[in-house]
C-alpha cells in the first residue's frame, strides 16, 4: 500500500469533523473521495499533508512510514502533493517562479553557494527553468510563463495549481476539488490532463470532486464520506447504487423521480 | 532587473516562445554600465571638497547596507519587524566594545559584530514562528526598545552618556579618520552587500522568501521548510545591520550614542524600503539615497520630520505599493511591451 491511513479522528471544539476513518490507496490507483459538503473531505487532506495534526490514536504511513507527525514541509518532502480547495497558488509571482517554488526540494545547490553568486548557481537555476517550462508547456500554460499568476483565469489557474503539484515530482498527488467552477469542456480538458499526468509519472491519486461525472469517469475506486465517516467505498457502479450513499446526498425522504435524476446525472 | 531585450531577442530568432530572461555569466556589452557605475562611484568624493558631504555619502552607503538587510526580511520574506535598528546597536555596541575595550583591530572588530549580530538577529526571528503581521511588529518593538534603554543604563558602554573614543580603523598604520578615506573602506562593503543581496534573492532562497511572505501553508506544502526561511531572512538581514552599525562606530569622530537608535530612526528606516520597493530587488538601495539626503536637507525642521516621513509612508503604501522600484519596472516593463509589439507588427507586415 502507498498509503494507509488508520483510525484517524480530528475534532474541531466538539464537531467531529473526521472520525475514525480507515483509508488504503494501492499504488497507481486513482480515488476519488465524495460526499456532502461538510462530510470532512478536506479535513482528511488536511490531515494526511499535515496541515492538521492528528489526534492520539490515528496513524498515517506513506509506503510503511509513519508520517503521523511530521510538519507540512517534511510531508512534501516525503513525496505527497497536494492542491488546495482555494487553489493558493502564489498570485504576485510569475507562472513560472510557481512552478519553481513547486520544485524547491530538488534545487541543488546550498545557501551559502548562492549568496556567492557561483556560476554552478545559475547554471543549476537555467536548468530548473528548462525543466519547468518543458511542464509547462505539457500542462498548456508555457505561453503565460512570466506572467503574474494573479492575471491567470480561473481555469489557467487550476491548471497551474495542478503544475506546482506536479513540479514537486510526488509519489501521491492529492486533488481537492480540481474541477470546481469549471465549465464542462475545461473539466473534460482538466481530466485529461489528470489521466495524462499520471499514466507519464506513474502516480498515485487522490481526488475529491464534487462532479461526479469526474469521479465515476476516472476513480477505480470511490469512498464516500459523511458527517466525518466513511459510509460506503467500492467501484463506482456499486457506489452509484448504494442506498446509503443516496441517502447521504438527498436525505432520506425523496421520491423516485429525484433518485433517477441523481443517478442520470451521475 | 531583467534584461529588456530578451523577448524581442526571442522574436528576432523566431522561437515558438520567448524565453525568460536569465541571468549572465559572461562579460558582455551589458555590463558597461555596471563597470561605468563602479567608476562614477570610485570617484564621486572627488566631486566636492566639503568633509560634510563626504560624511553623509558614508551616512548614505551605511543606510544602503542598513536597507537592503531590512528589505531581506520584510521586503521579500514579509516579516514585519521594528527591530532592524536594535541590530545595528548592537553591531555598533560590540564592535565599539571590542575595539576600545580589548584593543582588537577594526579588521576583526568588524566581522565579529557582523557575525554576533546575526546570532542576535536568529534570536529576533524566533517569534516570527507564531506571530505575524502587527503582533510580530509589537514583540519586535518592545525587544528594539529594551535594546536601546539597557544601553543607557550600562555605564560599561557610556549609557546616557554616550560611547566616545572608539578607535578609527587603521590601514599599514594610519588611522582612517578622514570621511573621505573612510569612505573607500565603506563603499566596497556596500557593493558587496548590494551584490550578496542580489545573489541570495534572484537564487531558490529568493523565491522561496517571496512564497511565505504571500502564503506560507502553501509554501510548507511545496516543501519549503517555513521556520527555517524566517529564521534565514531574520539572519541574514541582521548581518547587515551588524555590518552597518559597526562601520557607524568605527566613523569619525569614533561616537555612540542610545538615541541613533531610537523608534525614529526605525521608521526612517522604514521609510526607505518602503518608498524605494518592498521585495524590489534595488528597493533598498533607491530609498536608502533618497531618503538620507532628504532627511539632511529638512535637518532643521527636524520637529516636522517625524510627521513628514510618516505621512509619506502612508502616501506611498496607498498610492505608490510597490514604490519608485515598483514604478520603475512598470516603465520598463510598459516599454518592452511596445518593443515587443511593434517586433511582432514588424514581423507580420514583412510575412505578407
Amino acid at each position: 500500500m502507498l498509503l494507509e491511513v488508520k483510525r484517524l479522528t480530528k475534532h474541531f471544539g466538539g464537531l467531529a469533523a473526521v472520525q475514525n476513518i480507515d483509508l488504503a490507496v494501492r499504488e497507481g490507483e486513482i480515488r476519488g473521495i465524495i460526499g456532502p459538503n461538510g462530510s470532512g473531505k478536506s479535513t482528511l487532506f488536511n490531515l494526511i499533508s499535515g496541515v492538521y495534526q492528528a489526534e492520539p490514536g490515528g496513524r498515517i504511513l506513506l509506503s510503511g512510514e509513519n508520517i503521523t507527525a511530521c510538519p507540512p514541509h517534511e510531508i512534501a518532502r516525503r513525496g505527497i502533493a497536494r492542491t488546495f480547495q482555494l487553489l493558493r497558488i502564489f498570485t504576485q509571482m510569475s507562472v513560472l517562479e510557481n512552478l519553481l517554488i513547486g520544485h524547491h526540494q530538488h534545487v541543488r545547490y546550498g545557501s551559502v553557494t548562492a549568496s556567492i553568486g557561483a556560476a554552478s548557481v545559475w547554471a543549476e537555476e537555467r536548468r530548473l527553468r528548462e525543466e519547468m517550462l518543458d511542464l509547462l508547456e505539457f500542462i498548456g500554460l508555457a505561453d503565460y510563463a512570466e506572467m503574474p499568476a494573479g492575471e491567470l483565469s480561473i481555469g489557467q489557474r487550476r491548471l497551474l495549481a495542478l503544475g506546482r503539484a506536479m513540479a514537486m515530482r510526488p509519489k501521491l498527488l492529492m486533488l481537492d476539488e480540481p474541477a470546481a467552477g469549471l465549465s464542462p469542456v475545461n473539466v473534460d480538458k482538466l481530466l485529461h490532463t489528470v489521466l495524462a499526468l499520471k499514466q507519464r509519472f506513474g502516480l498515485t491519486v487522490i481526488v475529491i470532486e464534487h462532479i461526479l461525472k469526474v469521479v465515476m469517469e476516472s476513480c477505480e475506486t470511490v469512498t464516500v464520506l459523511e458527517h466525518g465517516e466513511k459510509i460506503a467505498e467500492g467501484p463506482p457502479a456499486a457506489i452509484k447504487n448504494d442506498h446509503r450513499v443516496i441517502e447521504a446526498y438527498l436525505g432520506k425522504e425523496m421520491g423516485d423521480a429525484e433518485v433517477r435524476a441523481f443517478l442520470k446525472a451521475m | 532587473m531583467k534584461d529588456s531585450g530578451t523577448q524581442a531577442d526571442g522574436l528576432a530568432q523566431g522561437s515558438a516562445r520567448p524565453r525568460p530572461a536569465l541571468p549572465a555569466v559572461h562579460l558582455s556589452r551589458r555590463h558597461i554600465p555596471w563597470a561605468v557605475g563602479f567608476l562614477a562611484l570610485v570617484a564621486l568624493p572627488w566631486a566636492t571638497p566639503n568633509a560634510y558631504h563626504h560624511f553623509i555619502l558614508n551616512l548614505i552607503l551605511i543606510n544602503v547596507i542598513l536597507a537592503v538587510g531590512l528589505n531581506v526580511v520584510k521586503g521579500f520574506a514579509g516579516q514585519v519587524t521594528v527591530g532592524h535598528i536594535a541590530l545595528a546597536a548592537i553591531g555598533a555596541y560590540t564592535s565599539a566594545v571590542l575595539a576600545a575595550k580589548f584593543g582588537v583591530p577594526f579588521w576583526l572588530a568588524l566581522p565579529a559584530a557582523t557575525l554576533a549580530t546575526g546570532l542576535v538577529g536568529a534570536l529576533v526571528g524566533v517569534p516570527s514562528f507564531r506571530l505575524e503581521g502587527a503582533y510580530l511588529a509589537l514583540a519586535t518593538l518592545g525587544l528594539a526598545e529594551s535594546v536601546r534603554i539597557a544601553i543607557g543604563v550600562t555605564d560599561y558602554i557610556g549609557a546616557a552618556v554616550g560611547f566616545s573614543d572608539i578607535p578609527p580603523p587603521e590601514v599599514f598604520g594610519r588611522a582612517i579618520v578622514d570621511h573621505r578615506a573612510y569612505y573607500y573602506i565603506i563603499m566596497p562593503l556596500a557593493l558587496a552587500g548590494i551584490y550578496f543581496s542580489f545573489c541570495i534573492l534572484r537564487s531558490d532562497i529568493g523565491r522561496s522568501f517571496k512564497a511565505l511572505r504571500e502564503d506560507s501553508l502553501a509554501a510548507a506544502a511545496c516543501g519549503i521548510n517555513v521556520r527555517k526561511y524566517k529564521l534565514l531572512a531574520f539572519v541574514i538581514s541582521a548581518l547587515y545591520a551588524g555590518c552597518a552599525g559597526s562601520l557607524q562606530a568605527h566613523m569619525a569622530p569614533g561616537f555612540l550614542h542610545p538615541n541613533s537608535y531610537t523608534i525614529t530612526e526605525m521608521v526612517t528606516l522604514l521609510l526607505m524600503v518602503v518608498l524605494g520597493g518592498l521585495g524590489h530587488i534595488w528597493g533598498g538601495v533607491i530609498g536608502a539615497v533618497i531618503v538620507t539626503v532628504i532627511y539632511d536637507l529638512t535637518r532643521d525642521y527636524y520637529q516636522y520630520q517625524m510627521a513628514i516621513f510618516g505621512s509619506v509612508i502612508v502616501l506611498t503604501v496607498l498610492y505608490m505599493p510597490r514604490g519608485i522600484g515598483g514604478v520603475i519596472d512598470d516603465y520598463l516593463n510598459r516599454r518592452r511591451f511596445v518593443a515587443v509589439r511593434r517586433a511582432k507588427a514588424k514581423a507580420s507586415a514583412d510575412a505578407s
